[in-house]
C-alpha cells in the first residue's frame, strides 16, 4: 500500500490544498481587517483559484492520494459543480448580510471550510476521508445555521441540526465499525467486492447504519424530519448552501460508495433504496402541498428531488453516472436561484418565506419575478428549463434499466409537485400585492441571479455541449 | 427552410417585450404581441403556400438531448397536417388579440394578458410545428400551463382559482397517459420522431405484448391508448371533461383562443398526428369514436338547459370536439381535422360575440336577463346567427359541411359506425336547437335585462366588430373548401389537400352518392326541426318550456346540474381519497403538517411562539426517535430481503 504521497499526488490535491489556505488566509484576513467587502472578495478569489486550479489539475482514473481520496474526472466534476455553487452563495450571502449588523466576515470562514469538507467527501474513497469530509462539513454548517444570533428561528435550526447530525455521525461511525468487523478494511474498493451476496450480518447491518446517517444528510425519508425546519430557520443563503453544496457532496459520496456495489434488482439494498425513493418522492410532495411557507416548500419540494435523484443509483449501465451529474448540476443552479431570489428580497428583521412575500411581486419587479417563475418551473421540470432535461434524463435512465415502478411513481409526482410551485407563481402573478417600497438589489445579488438564470436557459434549451462534457468526463469514471 | 422557425420565436418576443416592459408601455404594450402574432400569420401563410405547391418541411434545428445512443433534436415539421394547424392558429389568434384590444381597455391586467395570450400562442404553435414527441410535449406542457395561468389567477374570485385547480388536476391525469405512451415510444423504438416512430409501427420492432390486468395487450394499442388518454384530457372528452365548463371563469378572448378554437383542439390534432399508430389497433380506434360520440350526445344535453351564455357554447365545445373524435375515430382523419378547421371559426366567433354581448351589458352572463337585445346590438345579432346558423350545421354555412362529412364517414364505416351515425344525428338534433335557444333568449323575445344595464347596453367598439366580422365570412364561407363528392365530385380540395397524410378514397363508389345526399338533407331538416322547436319554445308560446320542466322535473334538474358528475368525482376522488390521505398523512404524523393545517385557519399569528414551545417540548427528540425508528425497519427489512 501506497501511504507516502509523491509529487505529483501533491498537484492532484492542488484544489485541496487551496481551499484549506483559502480559509486560513479569510482568518488572518479578518483579524487584520474587519471589512465585510474585503473578505468576501478573499473569499471569492479562494474560490475562483481553487475552481481555476481544476484546470491544472492532472485527473486520472487511478490517481489514488494514499488510499484515502481518488482524483479522477469523477471527483473533478463535483468539486467544480461544488466550487461554482459555494461562489454564487457568496455572492448571495454578501447582498443577504450586508443589511445585517453584527460580526458577518466570520460566515465566509465558515463557507470555506464547509466546501473544503464537501470537496473531501467528493473524492473520498476510504472511510478516514469520509468521515472527516462529514465532520469538516456538518461543523461548519452548525455554525452558519445558527449565524442570526438574533433569531430565535435560526439558532434553533442550528442547535437542532448540531443534535440530530451528530445522531447521524452516530450512526455512521458504528456503521463504518460494523463493516470493518467484517471486511478488515476501510477502503471503499475492498468493501463494495465483499458487499455483494456473500456479505454477512455485520456488514449488511453497517451498510444500512452509513445508508441512515447519509440519509439524514440527504434528508430523504424517514430521515427528513429536520429539514423543513433547518431550512425555515437558517439563514435564506444558508439555507441554499445546505440545499445544494452539502447533499450534493453527499450524493458524490453515495454513487462512489454504493455505486460501485453490486446493487442488484431484488436485491436487499436495491429494494430499501427503492423503499427510500419512493417515499421520498411522495412524502416530499404531498406535504408540500400542504404548506404555507416558502421556505417550508422548498425543503419538502427537495426531499422529494433527492427522491428522483436515487432512481439514478438504482439505473443500470453507465448512463446512471451522466444522468446523476446532469441532474445534480441542474438542481444546484435551480436551487440556487430560487433561495437566490428568497435571499434578494429578504429584509433585515425576517427572510422573505411567506407567500404574500411574493404576492404581486410581478408587478413590483417584473424581473426577478420571471427569474423565480424559470427557476419554480424547472424545479417542476417544465419544458426548456434545466430541470426539464434533468428529469428526462432521469426517466431515460430508469426506463433504460426497466425501472418501471420508480418512473411511474416519479412521473405522478411530478405532477403532484408541479401544483405546488404553481400556486407560488400564482401568488408573484396575482393583482393584490402590497405596493412596492422595494430596496434596490445589491449588484453581486443580481449578477449571481442572472448568472443562474442564463445557465438555467443554457441547461434548458441547448444542453447538447454540457450533456457531452459530462459524457466524457463520467466515461473515464466509473 | 430557418425562417419558418420564427413563426413561434415572434409571438415570444412580442410575450418578452408585454411581459418585461408591460408596467412602462400600459396599454402600448399589446402591439408588441399583436405584431408577433400577425407575423407570424404571414410567415404560416408563406409556409402553407410552399406546402401548396409540394415542399414538406421537417427539419432539425439543433440537437437537443443526446443521450447515449438515443437523441432528441429540436426540430420543425410543415406537413399538410401542420400547415393547416398554422393557419388556423395564427389567423384566430391574431384575429383575438386584435379583439382584446377593445374588450380588455381599461383593465388593469391589460399587458399581462396580452403577454399570456402571446405566451400560449407560442407553445401553440411550437405544440403544432413539432417534429418529434419531445418538442410537442413542450407545447402540451406549455399550452396547459398557460390555460391554467389564466382560468385561475386571472381574478381573485374563488371559483376562478378553483377552476384553475380543477382543470390543473384533470389535465394532470390525461397528461399522465401521454408522459406514459412518450416512455414506451422510447423504450419500443428507442426514438422519438414522428418519421423514425410511424416508420418503424409497422415493423417487427412493435412486435410487443405487456401483459396487464390479466390479459396481452399489443404495445401499439397501449400507446394509442395512453395519448387518447392525454387527448381527453386536454381536449375535454368524457370522462375528463369536467374542467372546461368553470374554465369560462377566464376572460372571454382567452375562452375563445384557448378554450374553443385551439388548445382544445390539441388532443384532436395529436391523435390526427399520430394516425399512423391509430390505425394500426381497431380497439383504440373504436375507444376514440366511441368516446367521440357518446361524448358528443351528453356534453350536448347538458347544453339544452344551462343558463349562463358562456357555459351553454363551452358544452357546445365539448360536444364538438366530440364528433372530431368520432370523426378521426372512423378513420376518416381529414374529416376530423376539416371539422376542427370550421370549428375553430364559427366558435371563435360565437364566444367572441358572447363577448360583445357581455361586453354590452355590463357584465351580465345569465341568459335569462337577457333579451330583446337584436334592435340594440345589431352586428352582434348578425354574426351571432352565423355562427349558430355554421354550428347547427345549416346548409351551406361551415359546420354543415365539416360534420357532415365526419356522419358521413361514421356511416360508411361499420355497423359500430351505423350506431355512433344515430347518436351524432340525435346530438345535431339538440346542438340546433341549443344554439338557437341562446338566440332566441339572448336577442329575441321581451327584454328581461335589468334596468340599470338597459341604460348601458351598446354596440362593441369596431376594433371587436371588426374581427367578429372576418369570423363570420369566414363561417359562411370556409366549408366550401371541403364540398363533399357527392355534391360536386372531386371538389373537395381539403381532402385532397390532406390526402398525403390520409388517404381518403372519394367515398366509395358514386352509387351510393345518392344515399349521402339523402343522409344531408334528413340531417339538415333534423337540425331545422332543432331550430324550429327553440323557436317555439322561447319565441312563440314562451310558456311551454316551463310545463315541460314541470312535467320532467327529475331529466331536467339531472341536466342542470350536469349529471352530478362534478359531485361524483367530488365524492370519490376528493373526500374519499385526498382526505383520507390527508388524514393518513396526518397521523404518520410529520408534526409540522399540523401546523401546515392550522397556518391555512389562522396565518402567522401567533407563529412564533408556537414555534418556540415546540423546540421545549422536544421536537428533536422526536426526530431522533424516528431516526431511530427508520434504522431498525430498515435493518429488519434488509434481513427479511435478503
Amino acid at each position: 500500500m501506497n501511504t507516502a504521497i509523491s509529487i505529483s499526488g501533491l498537484k492532484a490535491l492542488l484544489p485541496f490544498l487551496i481551499m484549506t489556505a483559502a480559509a486560513m488566509v479569510v482568518m488572518l484576513g479578518i483579524a487584520f481587517r474587519r471589512d465585510h467587502r474585503f473578505t468576501v472578495l478573499l473569499t471569492l478569489a479562494g474560490l475562483a483559484l481553487g475552481g481555476g486550479s481544476l484546470v491544472f489539475t492532472p485527473f486520472a482514473p487511478d490517481r489514488y492520494v494514499t488510499t484515502l481520496v481518488l482524483v479522477d474526472a469523477f471527483a473533478g466534476y463535483y468539486l467544480a459543480l461544488l466550487f461554482a455553487a459555494a461562489f454564487a452563495v457568496v455572492c448571495l450571502s454578501y447582498s443577504y448580510l450586508e443589511i445585517q449588523g453584527g460580526h458577518r466576515e466570520e460566515y465566509y470562514l465558515l463557507v470555506l471550510l464547509a466546501v473544503l469538507g464537501a470537496a473531501v467527501l467528493a473524492a473520498a474513497t476510504h472511510f478516514a476521508s469520509f468521515f472527516l469530509g462529514i465532520e469538516i462539513l456538518s461543523v461548519s454548517l452548525y455554525g452558519l445555521t445558527a449565524y442570526q444570533r438574533h433569531r430565535d428561528q435560526s439558532v434553533e435550526a442550528g442547535v437542532k441540526y448540531l443534535i440530530l447530525a451528530a445522531v447521524s455521525s452516530a450512526f455512521i461511525l458504528f456503521g463504518m465499525a460494523l463493516v470493518y468487523a467484517e471486511v478488515g478494511s476501510m477502503e471503499f474498493a475492498r468493501i463494495a467486492i465483499r458487499a455483494g451476496a456473500a456479505g454477512g450480518a455485520l456488514l449488511g447491518t453497517g451498510l444500512v447504519l452509513i445508508i441512515v446517517g447519509l440519509g439524514f444528510k440527504l434528508a430523504v425519508v424517514p430521515f427528513h424530519l429536520w429539514t423543513p425546519d433547518v431550512y425555515e430557520g437558517a439563514p435564506a443563503p444558508v439555507t441554499a448552501f445546505i440545499a445544494t453544496v452539502s447533499k450534493g457532496a453527499v450524493f458524490a459520496l453515495v454513487l462512489r460508495f454504493f455505486g460501485n456495489m453490486d446493487i442488484r434488482v431484488g436485491g436487499a439494498l436495491f429494494l430499501i433504496f427503492t423503499i427510500i425513493a419512493v417515499a421520498s418522492m411522495f412524502f416530499g410532495n404531498l406535504l408540500a402541498l400542504m404548506q404555507q411557507n416558502v421556505k417550508r416548500v422548498l425543503a419538502y419540494s427537495s426531499i422529494s428531488h433527492i427522491g428522483y435523484l436515487l432512481v439514478t443509483l438504482l439505473a443500470a449501465g453507465p448512463l446512471r453516472l451522466n444522468a446523476s451529474a446532469f441532474y445534480l448540476a441542474a438542481y444546484f443552479v435551480t436551487t440556487l436561484g430560487v433561495f437566490g431570489v428568497v435571499t434578494v428580497l429578504s429584509t433585515r428583521d425576517r427572510d422573505a418565506d411567506k407567500l404574500d412575500d411574493y404576492r404581486g411581486l410581478a408587478w413590483r419587479r417584473p424581473w426577478l419575478a420571471g427569474v423565480f417563475t424559470a427557476m419554480l418551473l424547472s424545479l417542476a421540470g417544465i419544458p426548456l428549463t434545466a430541470g426539464f432535461i434533468a428529469k428526462f434524463y432521469l426517466v431515460a435512465a430508469g426506463i433504460g434499466s426497466a425501472l418501471w415502478l420508480l418512473v411511474i411513481v416519479l412521473i405522478v409526482n411530478s405532477a403532484i409537485g408541479l401544483f405546488y410551485y404553481l400556486r407560488i407563481i400564482g401568488a408573484v402573478y396575482s393583482m393584490d400585492g402590497p405596493p412596492g417600497p422595494s430596496m434596490p438589489i445589491s449588484l453581486s445579488g443580481s449578477a449571481a441571479l442572472g448568472g443562474l438564470t442564463l445557465a438555467l436557459l443554457w441547461l434548458g434549451i441547448y444542453p447538447g455541449p454540457f450533456l457531452a462534457l459530462i459524457g466524457s468526463l463520467m466515461q473515464t469514471a466509473h | 427552410m430557418l425562417k419558418y422557425a420564427l413563426i413561434p420565436l415572434l409571438p415570444f418576443a412580442g410575450f418578452l417585450i408585454a411581459g418585461l416592459f408591460g408596467k412602462y408601455l400600459k396599454e402600448k404594450a399589446a402591439w408588441f404581441p399583436i405584431a408577433g402574432v400577425v407575423g407570424a400569420f404571414l410567415l404560416s401563410f408563406s409556409a402553407f403556400l410552399d406546402v401548396l405547391g409540394g415542399t414538406v418541411i421537417d427539419e432539425n434545428l439543433y440537437s437537443w438531448i443526446s443521450i447515449g445512443s438515443f437523441s432528441v433534436n429540436v426540430g420543425i415539421q410543415i406537413d399538410q397536417l401542420t400547415a393547416v394547424m398554422l393557419m388556423v392558429v395564427t389567423t384566430l389568434s391574431s384575429l383575438i388579440h386584435i379583439y382584446s384590444v377593445g374588450y380588455m381597455h381599461g383593465d388593469k391586467g391589460y399587458p399581462r394578458f396580452f403577454a399570456y395570450l402571446a405566451l400560449f400562442t407560442f407553445f401553440m404553435l411550437v405544440l403544432v410545428m413539432a417534429n418529434n414527441f419531445l418538442v410537442m410535449f413542450v407545447g402540451w406542457e406549455g399550452v396547459g400551463l398557460c390555460s391554467y395561468l389564466l382560468i385561475g389567477f386571472w381574478y381573485e374570485k374563488k371559483s376562478a382559482s378553483d377552476a384553475g385547480v380543477k382543470a390543473f388536476v384533470v389535465n394532470r391525469v390525461g397528461d399522465f397517459g401521454f408522459v406514459l405512451a412518450v416512455l414506451l415510444i422510447i423504450a419500443t423504438f428507442g426514438t422519438l420522431d414522428f418519421t423514425e416512430v410511424f416508420a418503424a409501427v409497422n415493423t417487427p420492432v412493435a412486435d410487443v405484448t405487456y401483459s396487464l390486468f390479466g390479459g396481452e395487450i399489443a404495445v401499439v394499442t397501449l400507446i394509442a391508448l395512453l395519448l387518447f388518454l392525454g387527448a381527453t384530457g386536454k381536449s375535454a372528452q368524457l370522462p375528463l371533461y369536467v374542467w372546461l365548463p368553470d374554465a369560462m371563469e377566464g376572460p372571454t378572448p382567452v375562452s375563445a383562443l384557448i378554450h374553443a378554437a385551439t388548445m382544445v383542439t390539441a388532443g384532436v390534432f395529436m391523435v390526427a398526428r399520430c394516425a399512423p399508430i391509430f390505425s394500426l389497433s381497431e380497439v383504440a380506434m373504436n375507444t376514440v369514436a366511441i368516446v367521440g360520440a357518446l361524448t358528443a350526445v351528453f356534453a350536448a344535453t347538458i347544453g339544452l338547459v344551462q343558463n349562463d351564455i358562456k357555459r351553454v357554447i363551452a358544452y357546445s365545445t365539448i360536444s364538438q370536439l366530440g364528433y372530431m373524435f368520432l370523426g378521426l375515430g372512423v378513420g376518416a382523419f381529414s374529416a376530423g381535422i376539416f371539422h376542427l378547421t370550421t370549428h375553430a371559426f364559427f366558435k371563435g366567433l360565437l364566444f367572441l360575440a358572447s363577448g360583445s354581448v357581455i361586453h354590452a351589458l355590463s357584465g351580465e352572463q345569465d341568459m335569462r336577463k337577457m333579451g330583446a337585445l337584436k334592435s340594440k346590438i345589431k352586428i352582434t345579432h348578425a354574426v351571432f346567427f352565423i355562427g349558430s346558423l355554421a354550428l347547427a350545421g345549416i346548409f351551406p354555412f361551415a359546420g354543415f359541411f365539416s360534420k357532415d362529412e365526419i356522419l358521413w364517414s361514421a356511416y360508411n364505416s361499420s355497423d359500430l359506425g351505423r350506431v355512433l351515425w344515430v347518436l351524432g344525428v340525435a346530438g345535431a338534433f339538440m346542438t340546433a336547437f341549443y344554439s338557437f335557444r341562446l338566440i332566441y333568449l339572448t336577442f329575441w323575445g321581451k327584454s328581461r335585462v335589468d334596468h340599470e344595464v338597459a341604460h348601458h347596453v351598446h354596440e362593441s367598439p369596431k376594433v371587436m366588430t371588426v374581427p367578429l366580422m372576418i369570423l363570420a365570412f369566414f363561417s359562411i364561407t370556409i366549408g366550401l373548401i371541403g364540398m363533399p363528392g357527392a355534391l360536386i365530385p372531386h371538389a373537395n380540395w381539403f381532402g385532397n389537400f390532406l390526402a398525403p397524410l390520409f388517404p381518403h378514397a372519394e367515398h366509395a363508389a358514386a352509387e351510393s352518392h345518392g344515399l349521402e345526399r339523402m343522409l344531408m338533407v334528413f340531417s339538415v331538416l333534423v337540425a331545422l326541426a332543432g331550430i324550429r322547436m327553440a323557436y317555439s319554445f322561447y319565441v312563440k308560446s314562451t310558456a311551454i318550456p316551463g310545463k315541460i320542466v314541470e312535467k320532467f322535473q327529475g331529466t331536467y334538474n339531472l341536466l342542470l346540474n350536469k349529471y352530478k358528475v362534478d359531485e361524483i368525482y367530488n365524492y370519490i376522488f376528493v373526500d374519499g381519497l385526498v382526505h383520507k390521505l390527508a388524514k393518513v398523512l396526518h397521523s404518520i404524523g410529520d408534526v409540522k403538517i399540523i401546523d401546515g393545517f392550522i397556518n391555512g385557519l389562522a396565518a402567522a399569528i401567533g407563529n412564533t411562539s408556537v414555534q418556540g414551545k415546540k423546540f421545549q417540548t422536544g421536537y428533536v427528540q422526536q426526530y431522533a426517535f424516528a431516526m431511530g425508528a427508520g434504522m431498525v425497519v430498515l435493518v429488519g427489512l434488509y434481513y427479511v430481503l435478503k
